[in-house]
């Protein structure tokens, strides 16, 4: 910013410099004794010399038989008038000569006047404070900023388009952003290379109901379905599987689906309630003592706010998704001092200390503390108010 | 730092320009030679300063940084770099920072080759182009600054409109954008003229190489954006009478009434307050037109966001030099002294003739441009004033121009002689009818009022070989003399005939492609052949492929004359991935100067695709015979008697950035 102050400054003076020349030139043309009487030919010395210019022209379309000799003379006749009369008050400007004066309000204006409108204008329009941020540069450091780690990753599959991993990484966080058309194409590309998981045709579900306004259609429903058996137990799958049904009007089959999914849910799980609301709306009862929510309303709005709770209140279990599959690949590759620190943020992110601090000390064990990453691991855990020495404690700063 | 660097020589270049716009102008009362000789200095200082501003928003595209607002608004990290380039202005903001680019630049120009110029006309000159520059930074610095910033900086910008992310505008806007703002120069000299209350030969003299200038890349940027709607927009037309279309038509036909004017006055110091009328109309046509485009009255691809605070702002630069022109004007220019007299069949009379039917053109375009505006403003109205009102009007104008073109140039100054005049021409009249019906004959036939036009558009170039034919009097002296005497002519009367001759290839091409083009609209489905201008169309069948911002899918056809194939061509439909919009890239096949043009469009539920296919006959003639015009208007430029005018044997004293050495 410093540099910035400097160079706006050499700047303005550059400017200053170059409009106060012709008043230094005339002073010093003063001061030496030259007229400025010889310079004001001038005023009228183009002038003659155009006219001039076109006799010599109407002699030369004369001699090569352009014009008749009458027309030129004729010619001749009409710009000899022009000529005599600007020669004629050439020579009575000479006489009057220009003025020489001092330049005392002049130069003042021309010194305060860029300085003082720049400096005003500038501190009112510009952000002297904001540095350049080519994109370049900002990819190769992108720190926290989620933009820019999904561009840095569309960068990389604009070249390797095939690279199935890093559609698989994509693919929730572009939902995430609500941009469900980009993680359909993330999802069915990552699906494509590196072959189907539960996580991924369920992933694709979602995407395809958020894209069309919470409603499980034919092509969703096939996703949950592949998901479901992938992993039977996936309650996400069944979830929208049975809010499928429901949406096609089959109240019987949808509320066995949905309460065969609430049995097999612990009675703590954030989703229990959801799943109550939808039994009693297909006709049954909650299995659960707590008396469920009375519904209200009609009944596709709600579900489609439901479905909506649900994919807002579920974003947290596709990060962890994500995040586990970065632990995973960690194990196999440890070396990645990225990645570690990564890992240890998400789990700060999620509210999972205890693996945040796990993470921490596996990352610690391969990057010792004295070293450089060693030292940024350790600082990354103050900042999110770990101790990695401290063996893991129960509770913690945790809410 | 280099984004806020150009912002602050945004800042600074304003304080310049009211500096210039000031100080000289009270030196050219006073006679001060320090305070003129400033108008020069600051000029340079200007152009220096607006230069810095623009490298400085063409590194931000460059670089992609999103940090800048109007950068992140019109620019994608993926795009190739040659987009990223003209993205700079293929915005509100940026194009309006080229304008000031190019305007700065004619200043600077008028700065260093104005040394012929007499020091207060140069002043004054160069004080009232430093007012336009002055309205136009506060213009850009308050409503349209693209030096906006954005923090925290968006990881990805929003992607330049696709229909714009073309060659075509790396060449059209900077072109069109030079001639407009040409005529700046035009608009000082005359107002610069009408303050010091004189005017003569020598002032047309000097203006003449600007108005050249100007009206030659104005008559290649409506070419060339008249062929990058033609292949862009997938229509299959070339001009449309679409507003903006005709925003810029309107000073390009004022424009070349002045060039013809400056012309009478310049030989015979005639018509010298209607060539300075002239003058501050053509641009103020260029205001108009910037008006049209920029406030978003119009809506098109050119009109960016539209922001009713702008409109506000640019209709104020408008009242104010526009009606401050011609303020000035009707105070002084009773007191300017009339020039020479001219019978009415000379060749002033052919100019003023000239001069009429294109100055009331001009009127024609304009009220068929402006009328539906006013309409829908008083009465809410919507109509649209098409193709039909203009080609009644317009081209009914135009006939009798384009007629009396190769008289012009034989008619002698002062007193014409009609007869001899037509003695001369019937021979090349009766060529001009003969190609014309051969032409129709070998296309196999047509109306004949299109016979009469194509008999038009050859009697525009028959004519301007006649000019050179008895200028160099090949009939008595012989061809070896003639050619000769052809060699010893000026450069500018070569490239009148030129601009002569292109504008009969112009008006060839559009007779021969609107007569015997054919439009022909079919389903098509893979395998299937359609029949257009002599060549069978073949649909292999679509194929996908990946931009690198958008993805299409690429229709492939193959052209076939008599079974052999000659050519394949492929149409495709994108789709813009950042902006999620849709385009249509036409097939366009040439063959000699005729094209074979192919635009995909919608699929039927049956499985085919509606296919449009024209055959275009000699359609680029209309813009081969702009380039054409082009070349006459360099051709001209070139010839030294335009640098005449400096003072011969003078010693250099202490003129400042020296002036140019006198030609003889």
């Amino acid at each position: 910013m410093m540099y910035l102050w400097i160079v706006l400054a050499l700047l303005t003076a550059a400017v200053a410099v170059a409009l106060l020349l012709p008043f230094a030139r005339s002073a010093s043309a003063a001061a030496s004794g030259v007229s400025n009487a010889r310079r004001s030919n001038s005023t009228r010395a183009g002038e003659v010399e155009v006219y001039r210019d076109q006799l010599r022209e109407i002699d030369r379309d004369r001699e090569g038989g352009l014009i008749s000799t009458e027309e030129a003379e004729n010619a001749r006749a009409e710009v000899g008038r022009r000529l005599i009369a600007a020669a004629a008050e050439n020579d009575q400007d000479n006489t009057g000569g220009f003025a020489n004066r001092k330049h005392r309000i002049a130069t003042a204006l021309v010194t305060v006047v860029p300085p003082a409108l720049g400096l005003c204008l500038y501190l009112s329009l510009g952000n002297p404070g904001i540095p350049d941020q080519p994109l370049q540069a900002r990819l190769e450091n992108p720190g926290n900023n989620i933009a820019l780690l999904v561009t840095k990753v569309e960068r990389h599959l604009a070249e390797n388009p095939t690279d199935g991993a890093g559609w698989d990484i994509l693919a929730p966080i572009y939902l995430r952003l609500d941009r469900a058309g980009d993680a359909e194409l993330a999802y069915r590309n990552a699906i494509r290379f590196i072959g189907p998981s539960n996580a991924r045709y369920s992933g694709l579900g979602e995407t395809l109901v958020v894209a069309n306004d919470g409603i499980v259609t034919e092509a969703a429903r096939q996703a949950f379905e592949q998901a479901v058996k992938l992993d039977p137990a996936d309650p996400r799958s069944r979830f929208y599987a049975a809010l499928g049904l429901e949406q096609g009007g089959r109240k019987d089959e949808a509320r066995a689906a949905f309460e065969e999914l609430a049995s097999a849910t612990p009675a703590d799980a954030p989703w229990k309630g959801l799943l109550d609301e939808h039994i009693v709306k297909n006709g049954g009862t909650p299995l659960a003592a707590k008396p469920a929510a009375p519904s209200l309303g009609g009944p596709t709005q709600e579900d489609v706010a439901a479905a909506q709770d649900l994919s807002q209140g579920d974003h947290k279990v596709m990060i962890a998704g994500m995040v586990d599959s970065l632990a995973a690949k960690l194990k196999d590759e440890p070396d990645n001092i990225e990645g570690w620190l990564r890992l240890v943020r998400s789990y700060a992110v999620l509210g999972d200390e205890a693996k945040a601090r796990d993470a921490l000390s596996t990352g610690l064990a391969q990057f010792p503390p004295d070293g450089n990453d060693g030292k940024r691991l350790l600082a990354l855990g103050k900042d999110i108010g770990l101790d990695a020495d401290a063996s893991p404690a129960p509770g913690g700063a945790r809410p | 730092m280099i984004v806020e660097i150009g912002h602050y020589a945004l800042v600074l270049a304003l304080a310049t320009a009211l500096i210039v716009s000031t100080l000289p102008m009270i030196g050219a009362r006073r006679r001060d030679p320090a305070m003129m000789a400033l108008a020069t200095t600051g000029s340079l200082t200007l152009f220096a300063l607006v230069v810095i501003s623009f490298a400085a928003l063409t590194w931000a595209y460059m670089v992609s940084d999103f940090s800048v607002k109007n950068v992140w608004e019109n620019s994608h990290s993926m795009m190739p770099m040659l987009y990223k380039f003209s993205g700079v202005w293929g915005n509100h903001e940026g194009s309006m920072l080229l304008w000031l680019l190019i305007l700065a630049l004619f200043s600077a120009l008028v700065a260093v080759f104005g040394g012929n110029l007499p020091d207060t006309l140069k002043a004054n000159v160069l004080a009232v182009q430093a007012w336009i520059s002055s309205a136009f930074l506060l213009f850009i610095l308050l409503s349209s600054n693209p030096f906006l910033r954005l923090d925290p900086a968006p990881a990805e910008g929003q992607d330049l409109n696709p229909v714009l992310q073309d060659l075509g505008l790396a060449i059209h806007p900077p072109l069109l954008y030079l001639g407009y703002v040409g005529f700046s120069v035009c608009f000082s000299f005359a107002v610069a003229a009408l303050i010091e209350g004189r005017i003569d030969a020598a002032w047309a003299r000097w203006v003449r190489p600007w108005t050249l200038a100007a009206w030659t890349f104005l008559t290649a940027g409506i070419a060339m954006g008249s062929y990058w709607a033609y292949y862009e927009l997938g229509w299959g037309g070339w001009w449309f009478w679409d507003p903006v279309e005709n925003a810029s038509f309107m000073p390009w036909l004022a424009g070349t009434a002045m060039l013809h004017s400056a012309l009478v006055m310049e030989k015979r110091e005639a018509l010298k307050i209607w060539t300075v009328l002239l003058a501050i109309m053509t641009f103020s046509l260029s205001l108009l037109g910037t008006f049209l485009v920029r406030s978003g009255v119009l809506t098109s691809v050119h009109s960016f966001a539209s922001d009713p605070t702008r409109g506000i702002f640019i209709l104020c630069i408008l009242a104010v030099f526009i009606g401050g022109a011609f303020s000035l004007f009707a105070w002084r220019a009773p007191s300017l002294k009339a020039g020479g007299l001219f019978a009415p069949i000379s060749r002033e009379g052919a100019l003023v003739l000239n001069n009429l039917i294109l100055t009331v053109a001009t009127a024609t375009v304009l009220t068929g441009t402006l009328y539906p505006l006013v309409l829908e403003t008083l009465t809410g109205e919507k109509i649209s004033v098409g193709a039909p009102f203009f080609n009644m009007t317009f081209g009914l104008l135009m006939l009798p121009l384009l007629i009396a073109v190769p008289f012009g140039p034989v008619l002698a100054w002062k007193r014409g002689d009609l007869l001899g005049a037509l003695q001369r021409l019937y021979v090349f009249a009766g060529l001009s009818l003969a190609a014309g019906l051969a032409f129709a004959y070998f296309q196999g036939g047509g109306p004949v009022l299109s016979i009469f036009g194509l008999a038009l558009g050859f009697w525009g170039m028959f004519g301007a070989i006649a000019d050179l034919w008895y200028r160099g009097n090949f009939g008595k002296v012989g061809f070896a003399t003639g050619l000769r005497r052809v060699r010893g002519l000026p450069r500018s009367a070569f490239g009148t005939a030129l601009a002569h001759f292109g504008m009969g290839v112009t008006v060839l091409g559009i007779f021969a492609a609107t007569t015997f083009g054919t439009e022909t609209v079919v389903e098509m489905k893979q395998g299937q052949t359609a029949e257009a201008g002599g060549y069978s169309l073949t649909f292999d069948g679509f194929r996908d492929a990946v931009g690198p911002n958008y993805t299409e899918s690429r229709g492939h056809f193959t052209a076939r004359k008599g079974g052999a194939a000659v050519a394949d061509v492929w149409s495709s439909k994108r789709l813009y991935t950042a902006r999620r919009m849709p385009t249509t890239e036409a097939g366009i096949l040439t063959f000699g100067l005729s094209q074979l043009y192919v635009s995909l469009g919608d699929p039927m539920d049956s499985g085919g695709i509606v296919v449009r296919i024209w055959w275009k006959p000699f359609i680029l003639c209309i813009w081969g015979g702009c380039l054409i015009m082009m070349m006459g208007g360099f051709v001209s430029l070139s010839d030294r008697r335009l640098r005449v005018g400096a003072p011969a044997k003078r010693p250099k004293v202490v003129t400042p950035k020296g002036g140019l050495e006198p030609a003889e």
